[in-house]
């Protein structure tokens, strides 16, 4: 296993305009919490919030293309917003590795994403499984 | 433990596994005998039994039970 427990990964991200407006093209969710400023702040926030499915995204990245092997797929991820994410954020993505289960060849990870207030606004699981 | 205590926790996980609070396994269950028990879900059935009873399994172990009363032994056998 080239996995061991507690080994952590770390990666930076930033919700650009490319990202948002390329989730906005893809999955048509143009709710006004997302695409009217006016809107969201009188809801509340900062201004628009940034499609919370967009740090799965950044998950999958992290699985596909940031690990030390390639023959890995997501059995499931579980994930929390804690936080809104607005555009432009600078997220910071920590990933620790919570259990190893050699007989099924399957990791399971936590994760949370901070953003440059040290704010946590999201947190998870990931689990993954290592393909022979 | 007795093999009907671990019998019985191991029921309860798979309820809260496949989502299904109708399934009744017995020793001479098997993979065929329950719709939602599939390659992925087998996963995840090893997974929470390994965390359940805080006990690991081989590969070689998993690939040698033919129904769950075999899996129930090997539990016992790991000192549960």
């Amino acid at each position: 296993m080239i996995f061991k427990l507690d080994d952590t990964f770390d990666k930076p991200f930033i919700v650009s305009s490319e990202t948002y407006t390329g989730f906005i093209k893809l999955f048509k969710d143009e709710n006004p919490l997302h695409t009217d400023e006016k809107f969201a702040k009188t809801k509340g926030f900062k201004g628009r919030v940034m499609h919370g499915n967009i740090l799965h995204g950044f998950i999958s990245y992290f699985i596909g293309e940031c690990l030390p092997v390639k023959n890995v797929i997501i059995h499931s991820q579980e994930i929390e917003f804690k936080n809104a994410v607005y555009l432009n954020d600078e997220l910071q993505f920590k990933a620790v590795i919570t259990g190893i289960y050699e007989s099924v060849n399957t990791v399971e990870f936590k994760f949370y994403f901070k953003n440059a207030a040290s704010n946590i606004v999201a947190k998870g699981k990931i689990q993954i499984g290592l393909l022979k | 433990m007795k093999i009907e205590d671990i019998l019985k926790q191991v029921n309860e996980i798979f309820i809260d596994t496949l989502d299904n609070d109708q399934v009744i396994i017995t020793e001479t269950t098997t993979a065929n005998d329950v719709e939602e028990w599939d390659s992925l879900t087998h996963i995840q059935l090893v997974v929470a039994i390994e965390k359940h009873f805080k006990i690991r399994f081989t590969s070689k172990e998993i690939q040698s039970w033919n129904n769950v009363g075999e899996m129930l032994t090997c539990i016992r056998e790991k000192g549960v």
